[in-house]
């Protein structure tokens, strides 16, 4: 089972890379995620608030209300310089976790 | 359609979040579902369908509630109040005293603005005027305005914020002037006199009023609006 930590930084990668297109709002950044992914990453309100509130909190995304052409209020999302910085960091980390595992699983295999 | 505001009201009614917070909570989670519910429809659902799909976002509000509770309040120093309000106006309101002597340093001294007093008074009035610093305000205005609408202020704060330093004036003078004879007795010579000039002589007081609250004001607040009309001109619509 994927542990909690590995699936928030999943979230956490995901989020900054589709932030760094532009800015959104929630529902758009989940849209856009499953779409990007073909489906493999899903993000409901109850998984993506969580993480884009923390994401807030430690500087890495900024939150602003805009009102779109038809009038509704959103609260669109932003990358922060912090945030910009912290999108290299986590790639590397996840490629090397990947790489890590692949090998793992080679090794098992022969 | 479901009014889905009330919807997560009451599923979050346990949210102990700041009243500003957590309305700012509701109402993106209530757009969320909203987006959720018109997509299926746009795709043909039923409306029952449409419901049950946006419903089906959230498995367990109470978790949800405590998630929410945890990412907005663990980590967070400061109030939204705090950073869209009084930090915003305390930056103004010491960048806005920092440049009259930093403005007197580069050499923009006040100029003096000499009147003549009424009812048959021969004194003469003598008004400070820092044209460099009233340029300026407006700047220090937009600072404000910015800070406050970058953490999320509404109109009213970024407003609130960025016109700060002429409403800290005039509360000054407000809490002052009451005590204007109490004050006047600590002081002596020349000091006592202008003060007596300021507080007593109606151009005084008027002289007082207009140069720290209603002309800084309104520099301050040409700053704000013209900031607050630049980044609604900037803003692109949500896609």
């Amino acid at each position: 089972m994927v542990g909690s930590g590995v699936k928030r930084g999943t979230a956490e990668l995901a989020i900054l890379s589709i932030l760094g297109s532009g800015a959104l709002h929630g529902y758009e950044i989940a849209r856009r995620i499953e779409q990007q992914t073909q489906g493999k990453l899903r993000f409901t309100l109850a998984s993506l608030y969580p993480v884009l509130y923390r994401m807030e909190q430690r500087g890495w995304v900024r939150g602003t209300w805009e009102t779109s052409r038809n009038g509704r209020r959103r609260r669109c999302y932003r990358l922060t310089p912090t945030g910009k910085k912290r999108i290299s960091p986590l790639r590397q980390e996840w490629s090397e976790l990947f790489r890590a595992l692949q090998q793992l699983t080679k090794v098992a295999r022969a | 359609m479901p009014d889905w505001q009330e919807l997560v009201r009451q599923r979050l009614a346990g949210l102990a979040l700041e009243p500003c917070d957590k309305e700012e909570v509701l109402t993106e989670l209530a757009g969320h579902l909203e987006e959720v519910y018109e997509s299926m429809r746009r795709k043909g659902s039923s409306k029952q369908e449409a419901m049950r799909r946006a419903l089906e976002q959230v498995t367990d509000w109470q978790e949800l509630q405590r998630k929410i509770f945890f990412s907005r309040t663990k980590e967070n120093t400061m109030t939204p109040r705090t950073t869209r309000f009084w930090l915003p106006s305390l930056v103004t309101l010491i960048v806005s005293m920092l440049m009259l002597p930093v403005l007197e340093w580069v050499g923009l001294r006040p100029q003096f603005l000499f009147l003549h007093g009424t009812h048959g008074s021969s004194q003469t009035y003598v008004f400070t005027v820092y044209t460099a610093w009233l340029m300026l305000l407006p700047l220090v205005g937009a600072l404000g305005g910015y800070l406050s609408r970058r953490a999320g202020g509404t109109r009213h704060t970024i407003i609130t914020s960025g016109t700060f330093p002429a409403l800290a004036f005039g509360a000054v003078l407000f809490v002052v002037l009451p005590f204007k004879g109490f004050l006047e007795h600590g002081l002596e010579g020349g000091a006592r006199s202008l003060f007596h000039t300021w507080t007593t002589e109606p151009f005084g007081a008027l002289g007082v009023v207009a140069g720290w609250v209603l002309v800084p004001g309104a520099s301050l607040l040409i700053g704000v609006l013209a900031y607050s009309g630049l980044a609604r001109w900037r803003m692109k619509p949500a896609s």
